[in-house]
């Protein structure tokens, strides 16, 4: 008996030409960036543009989203994934803000990284028959309807863009000391410093994390009766932060640099989007709404 | 290793062989160790079925052993630490001499366009220091003056915090586990559910159902419930989902609602008529060891598609429909059955004729009645740890130390941090600027 809500057209339509709209925005944001990367500096400020642009539109998508269903679009497998990829920008240019414009470089690895985030949403269900995204309108299930969801899923959005910034961090570090200084690779910023930008998204991610396990348990406890129940999302979650915590201790009180602290870095981005992506598909739970 | 210097205790430790146990126990690299194993065995247990998994993994004592063993690690690591980060973080070494500073991680010398008064430059510099934000205190040590700055001290305290806040979490949930219990229990309106742990009952006085604008999304069940103790009330309000009653650590959570039906039996030749209360998994025996029925589902708006199969349009209540199996003695399926409201259906039994027909229904509702004492306690822990991380990664502890040398015109700066050299390189470079800029300032208006 899954319902769903009934959307004017005009609605509905805007909805979905945003959608496109931000989706194509991005993909040309994404060519601008990666023009910059392979030597053409002057695309750097070009790109930023476009990507501010591309947030704009998603932001617009987001609103009519919003409105259209009469509640946040933090429910179900898109309006997570969009709220996740909007937050992953957002991040990424405040960072770029931040820079004051002496690089633009991380964005060449965060926008291709977005749009593959955008094909899972909108591709490969229709490649992968076991996967279903739908992008209908539910209303919310009783239990969903309570304001600790809206800080529990901004918490978990907030820290899954936060890691995956420093995921794409961790691939260019990797590609700036296999490939020394050839070819585009000339164009990154030196090891030491995406080290450092890789440590400060992961604090953040983790300050998030943790704010989204803790908010987690008290929802559960308020709505199920118990804090945890060793649910698969739940637990993958916590192998997230396992992981994050692990890197975070090395790097500091180990005084672990470069490749191990890369490869936990990449490591605990994989347990992340399996808590997304593979819990629900691979493995059942009580989280599997939708 | 980042660190300023190094821990008194853990050379008082490693001396004896306990000491030399208890540093491995207290140890970062044993921390790691099992944080991995942790998430190893976290990994393992959810490719198995989730029950088979809480009983043979999370439930193991092996498992807690793991989680015993962690725990213990950590009090340790945080009870070893509290002395020596204390000290550094309130008793910094203030004075330190020019050789000092010139060996320190990031340090800048800035040369002056004219050499001036000792006194003057020091607190040019300490102006300097305090315009960019840093807590500024002119010393007057062996070699002369020097000024000493600092800022974000909290942050020495952060792991500390996060770690204590991670150790009341697990003391709380111990605590919680050990006090409380947890129960299943229900009924419809009128009935009292007896709660011999909590030693408290609770009276299911009213209940009434909200159906949701969309009528196939699970409608709220609110139900009014007294609890008393010994008779007397000791506590009481309405219940609904995400609305939980709670009293001095008890909670009755509305867990689902389910249909209780009322049938009615009614032998057509004696004309004799029973009354049955049943829920929807209910057995209802038509004869003594013989036919009976096995109710399977109740269906407020009762459908079948075009195979037959049964389902309910939504929650509205418009076609009541009360389905299940009809055994016979041997247990054997025999035939469908629907009972939609007050038609009678009959079956055939051993003395004649029998007329069954729902008669009526009602909600039930399913409560999960537990009992915490450690939430204080873990909402304790769960803000301490929370602060801890706050201050772990945005307040960033460093401290600079200046000096002047009035034969060169030149004053050194040093800087150590507990975390972001990175930053600390940055800072500095920032502070020498505006040193430079303040001298620029006042060299121009004297020349
Ligand atoms: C398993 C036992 C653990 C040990 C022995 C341990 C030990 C330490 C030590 C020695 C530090 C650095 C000292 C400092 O900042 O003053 C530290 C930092 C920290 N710990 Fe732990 N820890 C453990 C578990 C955890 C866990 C489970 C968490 C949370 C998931 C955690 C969160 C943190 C954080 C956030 C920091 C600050 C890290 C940074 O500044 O990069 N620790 N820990």
């Amino acid at each position: 008996m899954a319902g769903y809500l009934e959307i004017s057209p005009l609605g509905l339509a805007v909805e979905n030409i945003l959608f496109t709209a931000a989706a194509v925005a991005y993909l040309v944001a994404t060519a601008g960036y990666l023009t910059y990367v392979f030597g053409l500096k002057k695309f750097g400020p070009l790109a930023a543009y476009l990507l501010r642009f591309s947030f704009l539109l998603h932001t617009a998508f987001l609103v009519t989203r919003t409105v259209n269903a009469g509640r946040l679009p933090l429910v179900g497998h898109f309006e997570f994934g969009n709220v996740f990829i909007w937050a992953c920008v957002l991040f990424y240019l405040w960072g770029e803000w931040r820079l004051q414009g002496k690089d633009y470089s991380v964005g060449a690895f965060l926008t291709p990284l977005i749009v593959l985030y955008l094909g899972y949403l909108t591709v490969i269900p229709q490649l992968v028959e076991k996967i279903n995204i739908s992008r209908a309108h539910k209303p919310l299930q009783p239990v969903l309807q309570s304001n600790w969801l809206q800080v529990h899923v901004s918490a978990s959005v907030l820290g899954y863009a936060c890691f995956s910034l420093a995921f794409a961090v961790a691939l260019m570090w990797l590609l700036k000391t296999w490939l020394k200084d050839k070819s585009f690779v000339r164009n990154l910023p030196e090891p030491q410093i995406l080290e450092e930008y890789m440590y400060r998204a992961s604090g953040l991610g983790f300050l998030f994390q943790s704010i989204m396990i803790i908010t987690g348990a008290i929802w559960a406890d308020t709505s199920w009766g118990r804090y945890w129940g060793w649910d698969p999302k739940e637990v993958w979650a916590l192998i997230t932060w396992f992981i994050f915590a692990v890197y975070l201790h090395a790097r500091f009180t180990r005084g672990w640099r470069g490749l191990r602290t890369v490869l936990l870095v990449i490591v605990g981005w994989v347990a992340m989007v399996f808590t997304w992506v593979g819990v629900a598909w691979l493995l059942t739970g009580i989280h599997s709404f939708g | 290793m980042l660190k300023e210097k190094k821990g008194g205790a853990r050379r008082e430790l490693s001396a004896k062989p306990v000491g030399k146990i208890l540093k491995f126990l207290s140890s970062m690299q044993l921390g790691i160790i099992l944080l991995l194993l942790l998430a190893a065995i976290s990994v393992l247990a959810t490719l198995r079925e989730h029950d088979a998994a809480i009983q043979s993994i999370y439930r193991s004592w092996w498992y807690l052993g793991v989680m015993a063993f962690t725990a213990l690690n950590l009090l340790l690591c945080t009870v070893r630490r509290i002395k020596p980060l204390t000290r550094q973080a309130l008793y910094p070494q203030k004075e330190q001499s020019a050789e000092a500073i010139a060996k320190m991680p990031v340090r800048e010398t800035v040369v002056l366009a004219k050499s001036k008064p000792a006194e003057k430059v020091i607190s040019l510099v300490a102006n300097a220091f305090r315009r960019r934000g840093l807590k500024a205190e002119i010393i007057t040590g062996a070699q002369g003056k020097i000024v000493f700055a600092q800022k974000d001290v909290c942050g020495y305290f952060g792991s500390l915090l996060t770690h204590t806040g991670l150790l009341i979490i697990l003391l709380g949930a111990m605590y919680g586990a050990l006090t409380g219990f947890e129960r299943q229990g229900g009924g419809i309106v009128g009935d009292r559910i007896s709660v011999p742990e909590g030693n408290f009952a609770i009276r299911i006085m009213d209940m009434w159902v909200e159906h949701e604008e969309d009528p196939t999304v699970r409608p709220r069940v609110y139900s009014d419930v007294s609890v008393t103790e010994g008779g007397r009330e000791i506590a009481g309000g309405v219940i609904a989902i995400n609305q939980p009653l709670r009293f001095g650590g008890n909670t009755i959570y509305h867990t689902t609602f389910r249909y209780v039906s009322e049938i009615a039996v009614r032998n057509t030749s004696t004309g004799e008529t029973s009354m049955y209360r049943v829920w929807d998994r209910d057995y209802l025996p038509l004869e003594k060891d013989g036919i009976h029925i096995h109710f399977l589902a109740f269906f407020p708006n009762f459908i079948t598609n075009e195979e037959g199969v049964p389902s309910s349009q939504n929650y509205l209540p418009e076609n009541p429909v009360l389905a299940g199996i009809l055994y016979d003695d041997k247990e054997k399926p025999q035939s469908h059955v629907y009972l939609a409201l007050n038609e009678p259906v009959t079956f055939s039994v051993a003395g004649g004729e029998l007329e069954v027909t729902l008669t009526g229904f009602q909600h039930a509702v399913v409560y999960t009645i537990t009992r915490n004492l450690g939430r204080p306690i873990l909402v304790a822990g769960a803000l301490m740890f929370i602060l801890g991380l706050y201050l772990s990664f945005f307040q960033q502890p460093r401290r600079f130390w200046a000096v002047y040398d009035q034969k060169q015109a030149a004053v050194l700066v040093g800087g150590r941090s507990y975390r972001s050299r990175f930053q600390l390189e940055q800072e500095l470079l920032q502070l020498v600027n505006e040193i430079t800029r303040r001298e620029e300032e006042e060299h121009g208006r004297i020349s």
